[in-house]
Formats: structure tokens, sequence, C-alpha cells
């Protein structure tokens, strides 16, 4: 079992994109949190990744601030970590976006570019088909419910056993994974609406 | 599979909501949003003359971001790189460029390389001169010697991530969207296009998206403004097969 803490949620903060919207949803759902942009800001928490940009930028941002090992080291203690987004991504061995980029290598998996006939970014709202048996993290949530998505790269190799949910867009790709104390998702749940803050709330609270 | 988008467009004059065309301020519905759960999107549009970001609007856009939990699109007045770090920062999660770009197309190569192609809306004016053919307008009056195709295509390889198609001659006429300009410019662009000017009704949305290959209907008029008639139209769209989200 993952430890539960009452320590606020560590929001890992690298200075891009939607931060301020992950900070309005935890405010949302009264859970407390802390931004953290330096490995001396995390309190121990459970982490969020959230990311937006490009796959190479992100991780050597990550890099940068030594965050990256702060990661990996935690996921060892068993503290639960949930990608969103880019962040979902880095969780993994690789991506193809602009060269060929090592990620966190916390599960196995490549991320290559959506097939080609497709209009790219997958932008918008798409389902979920969410798997029964994996609750924790759609606790409460229906199957086949929608929740927003901005992406041009999925995840062509994986571990079929991770994944918790999956997505069709031209081709069906995983939208949701968990491995023990590490979770991700592909979409946003901070722009999801009821369903995506029920997310957040079910990561703090049951994973 | 991935639903089709009723966007509202709200527009701000000096930190009010206004109507399009008659331009009369109405305060009753500025800060009345939280409920609107059937929204797929909302764009924020700050139309003040100085056409300089302002601090009033940069508080909209963080009221928006602390109570609607749905993609939230800033533009209007966006001209330096630093305008789209504050946008983010009080929590847009895509910005709208239109005129600047025109001078500058760099920008959009910087803003994306930093915050991704995925937050980048690239609006095109455009100005039907005669049956297929169009002329892109910036600063909403001077009309250019680009094509709107041409123009979408430029944004494109600079990397913007969707383009907002708006139809100077259709806006605020509420006779329905300008089908033949939209097809004319989605066709040949492999990005997700928004449509904008003209929305009257749900016939109008409806035709849309049976006519076009368009990925969201933007509507700013005011009676489309409460969660009542979206969900309507959204019952309407769902019942003459669009896929939509509930």
């Amino acid at each position: 079992m993952p430890l539960t803490n009452n320590k606020p949620v560590d929001v890992v903060d690298v200075g891009t994109g939607n931060i301020a919207n992950i900070c309005s949803a935890f405010k949302k759902i009264n859970i407390s949190y802390n931004l953290c942009t330096k490995v001396s800001d995390f309190k121990g928490g459970k982490i969020i990744l959230p990311g937006v940009g490009a796959f190479s930028d992100f991780m050597y941002k990550l890099k940068k601030r030594s965050i990256d090992n702060y990661i990996l080291d935690k996921s060892k203690e068993n503290i639960s970590i949930l990608g969103i987004c880019l962040g979902f991504q880095v969780l993994f061995s690789s991506s193809t976006e602009h060269k060929l980029s090592k990620g966190l290598n916390l599960l196995k998996g490549d991320f290559d570019l959506i097939k080609s006939n497709m209009l790219i970014p997958h932008v918008g709202w798409n389902d979920c088909e969410i798997k029964k048996e994996k609750t924790d993290l759609f606790k409460d949530v229906n199957n086949n419910s929608d929740f927003y998505f901005t992406h041009s790269y999925i995840l062509k190799k994986y571990e079929e056993k991770d994944v918790i949910a999956f997505t069709k867009y031209g081709t069906k790709f995983p939208s949701a994974v968990n491995k023990d104390n590490i979770y991700g998702v592909q979409f946003h749940p901070e722009k999801s609406q009821d369903k995506g803050l029920l997310i957040l709330k079910n990561f703090y609270e049951r994973c | 599979m991935l639903k089709k988008r009723l966007i509202l467009v709200l527009t701000f004059n000096d930190g009010v909501l206004f109507r399009t065309k008659k331009f009369i301020p109405d305060y009753r519905y500025t800060k009345n949003f939280i409920d609107l759960w059937s929204a797929d999107e909302i764009i924020l549009l700050d139309i003040s003359k100085n056409n300089k970001l302002s601090q009033k609007f940069l508080e909209i856009v963080n009221f928006f971001s602390l109570n609607c939990f749905l993609p939230i699109s800033v533009g209007g007045g966006i001209r330096y790189f630093k305008d789209v770090d504050n946008l983010f920062k009080q929590g847009a999660d895509k910005i709208i460029l239109n005129s600047s770009t025109y001078k500058n197309p760099d920008l959009i190569k910087k803003i994306s390389k930093v915050f991704g192609s995925q937050s980048i809306i690239h609006s095109i004016d455009c100005k039907r001169i005669k049956k297929n053919k169009y002329a892109v307008v910036i600063n909403n009056m001077i009309k250019t010697n680009l094509d709107p195709i041409q123009w979408a295509k430029i944004a494109i390889r600079n990397g913007c991530g969707e383009l907002l198609i708006n139809s100077i001659d259709n806006d605020g006429s509420l006779l329905g969207y300008d089908l033949e300009l939209i097809n004319l410019i989605v066709k040949k662009v492999n990005i997700p296009c928004l449509a904008l000017g003209g929305a009257g009704n749900w016939d109008h949305i409806l035709e849309l998206f049976k006519k076009t290959n368009i990925s969201a209907a933007c509507t700013q008029n005011i009676y489309h403004f409460t969660n009542e008639s979206l969900k309507s139209a959204k019952e309407y769209l769902k019942k003459n097969k669009v896929l939509i989200r509930k």
C-alpha cells in the first residue's frame, strides 16, 4: 500500500505551463498544496508532476534542478506520484518528440506522434474506457466519462498490465496508467470539471 | 471518440463583459459563469481600445481560472512574449494570437518553443472579396493582400496548434456561419479549426458540424450565455447525431 499522509501535495513547478490551474483545482477541492521549484521546496507529500511544452525541454528543466533524482528517490520510498499530460509522458522510457529523448523510466513505454491522417494535436473532450478492476484513481467515475485532452504524442509501446484506461483517437492508446505508487493521466483532470476534480481528490485520498 | 466542441466567447472592455456589435456594457453577466458546466471551453477576449494587456483583464482571467474548471483561451492585446507569460501565470490554458504576428511571425515560434504548440490558437479575421476569395484583415480594419490559407500555413509552420476562423462579414449577423470560408480553410490544413461569427440559432451550429470538418463552434451571442441554453443546444445537436459531450 502506498503511504498515506496528511502532508500537502507537492506540485512540481519548473516554470512552464498552467500550474495556476492545478492550484485553482486543489483550492476548489480543499486540498493543500505546495509549489516546488527546487528540491529543498519539497515537503515529502504526494507528488503531482504537471507539464506542458516539449518532452526533452521538460526533462532538461527537471534535471537542471535535480528534481528528476528527487522523484526517482521518492518513488522508491513508496510516495505516490501523479503525472499529468507531459508530466505523464516523462514517467516513461522515451519519446521521439523533436529527437529521441529519455524520460524518467519509472514505467516502461515509448511515445510517438499521433497517426498522420488525424488532426494534430488531439484537442478536446474524449472518453476513457476504464478498466473495472482498477478503481482507486477512477473511484466513482463512470466508464466512458469524457476528459479534456491536448497533446500530439501518444504511448505506442507499453505494458498492457499498467494501463487503467484507454482512449481512441485514430488508434486506441493508454490515457491513464498505474503501477504500484506511480500514476499518470494523458488528459487534464484540472480542466475536466467535476470528474477531473474527483480524480485529483481520489489521488490525494486513495492512491 | 473525440467530441465536437461548443465554445463560449466572452468579450471584455475595460473589465466589463460586452455584447458584440452594439457595444453596450452589461454588468449582470460579467462574473456569472461559474455554473457553466455545459460549455466545453471558454474564450476570453479583451477588446479594450488601448490594445494593451491590462491588469483588469488579467484579474478576469484569474477569476475564471479559480472558478471554471474547463479550458480557458485568452486573446486580445497580446503583443509580447511577456504578455503570454503573464496570461499563463493567471490561468490561461491557451492564448489567441492575431494581428501582432502579421509583422512578427517569430512570436508564434517563440511561444511554441516554451509552452508548446498546443497552447497557441491563431485567429484569422477574414473579409469576403468575391466567391471563394477572402482577404486577411488585421487590427479589425486593415485589409491585407494575404489570402487566409496562405496566412494559416505560415502560422502553422511557425507552430500554432489550432486555428480560429473568424468571418468579419457574418460577425454579429446571427445569419449563420460562413461555410464557404470555413470549408476553404479546413480542407487545406491538418490542425483543428474553430469557427466564429454568425451563430444565431442551434440550426446554424448543426449546419456547421454537418457541412464542414470543423472541430469547434464558437458562439458569442448573449442569448447563449446561460447553462440552460447551452444544454438545450447540446441536446439538439445530439438528437441530430453530432458527437457532443453530455
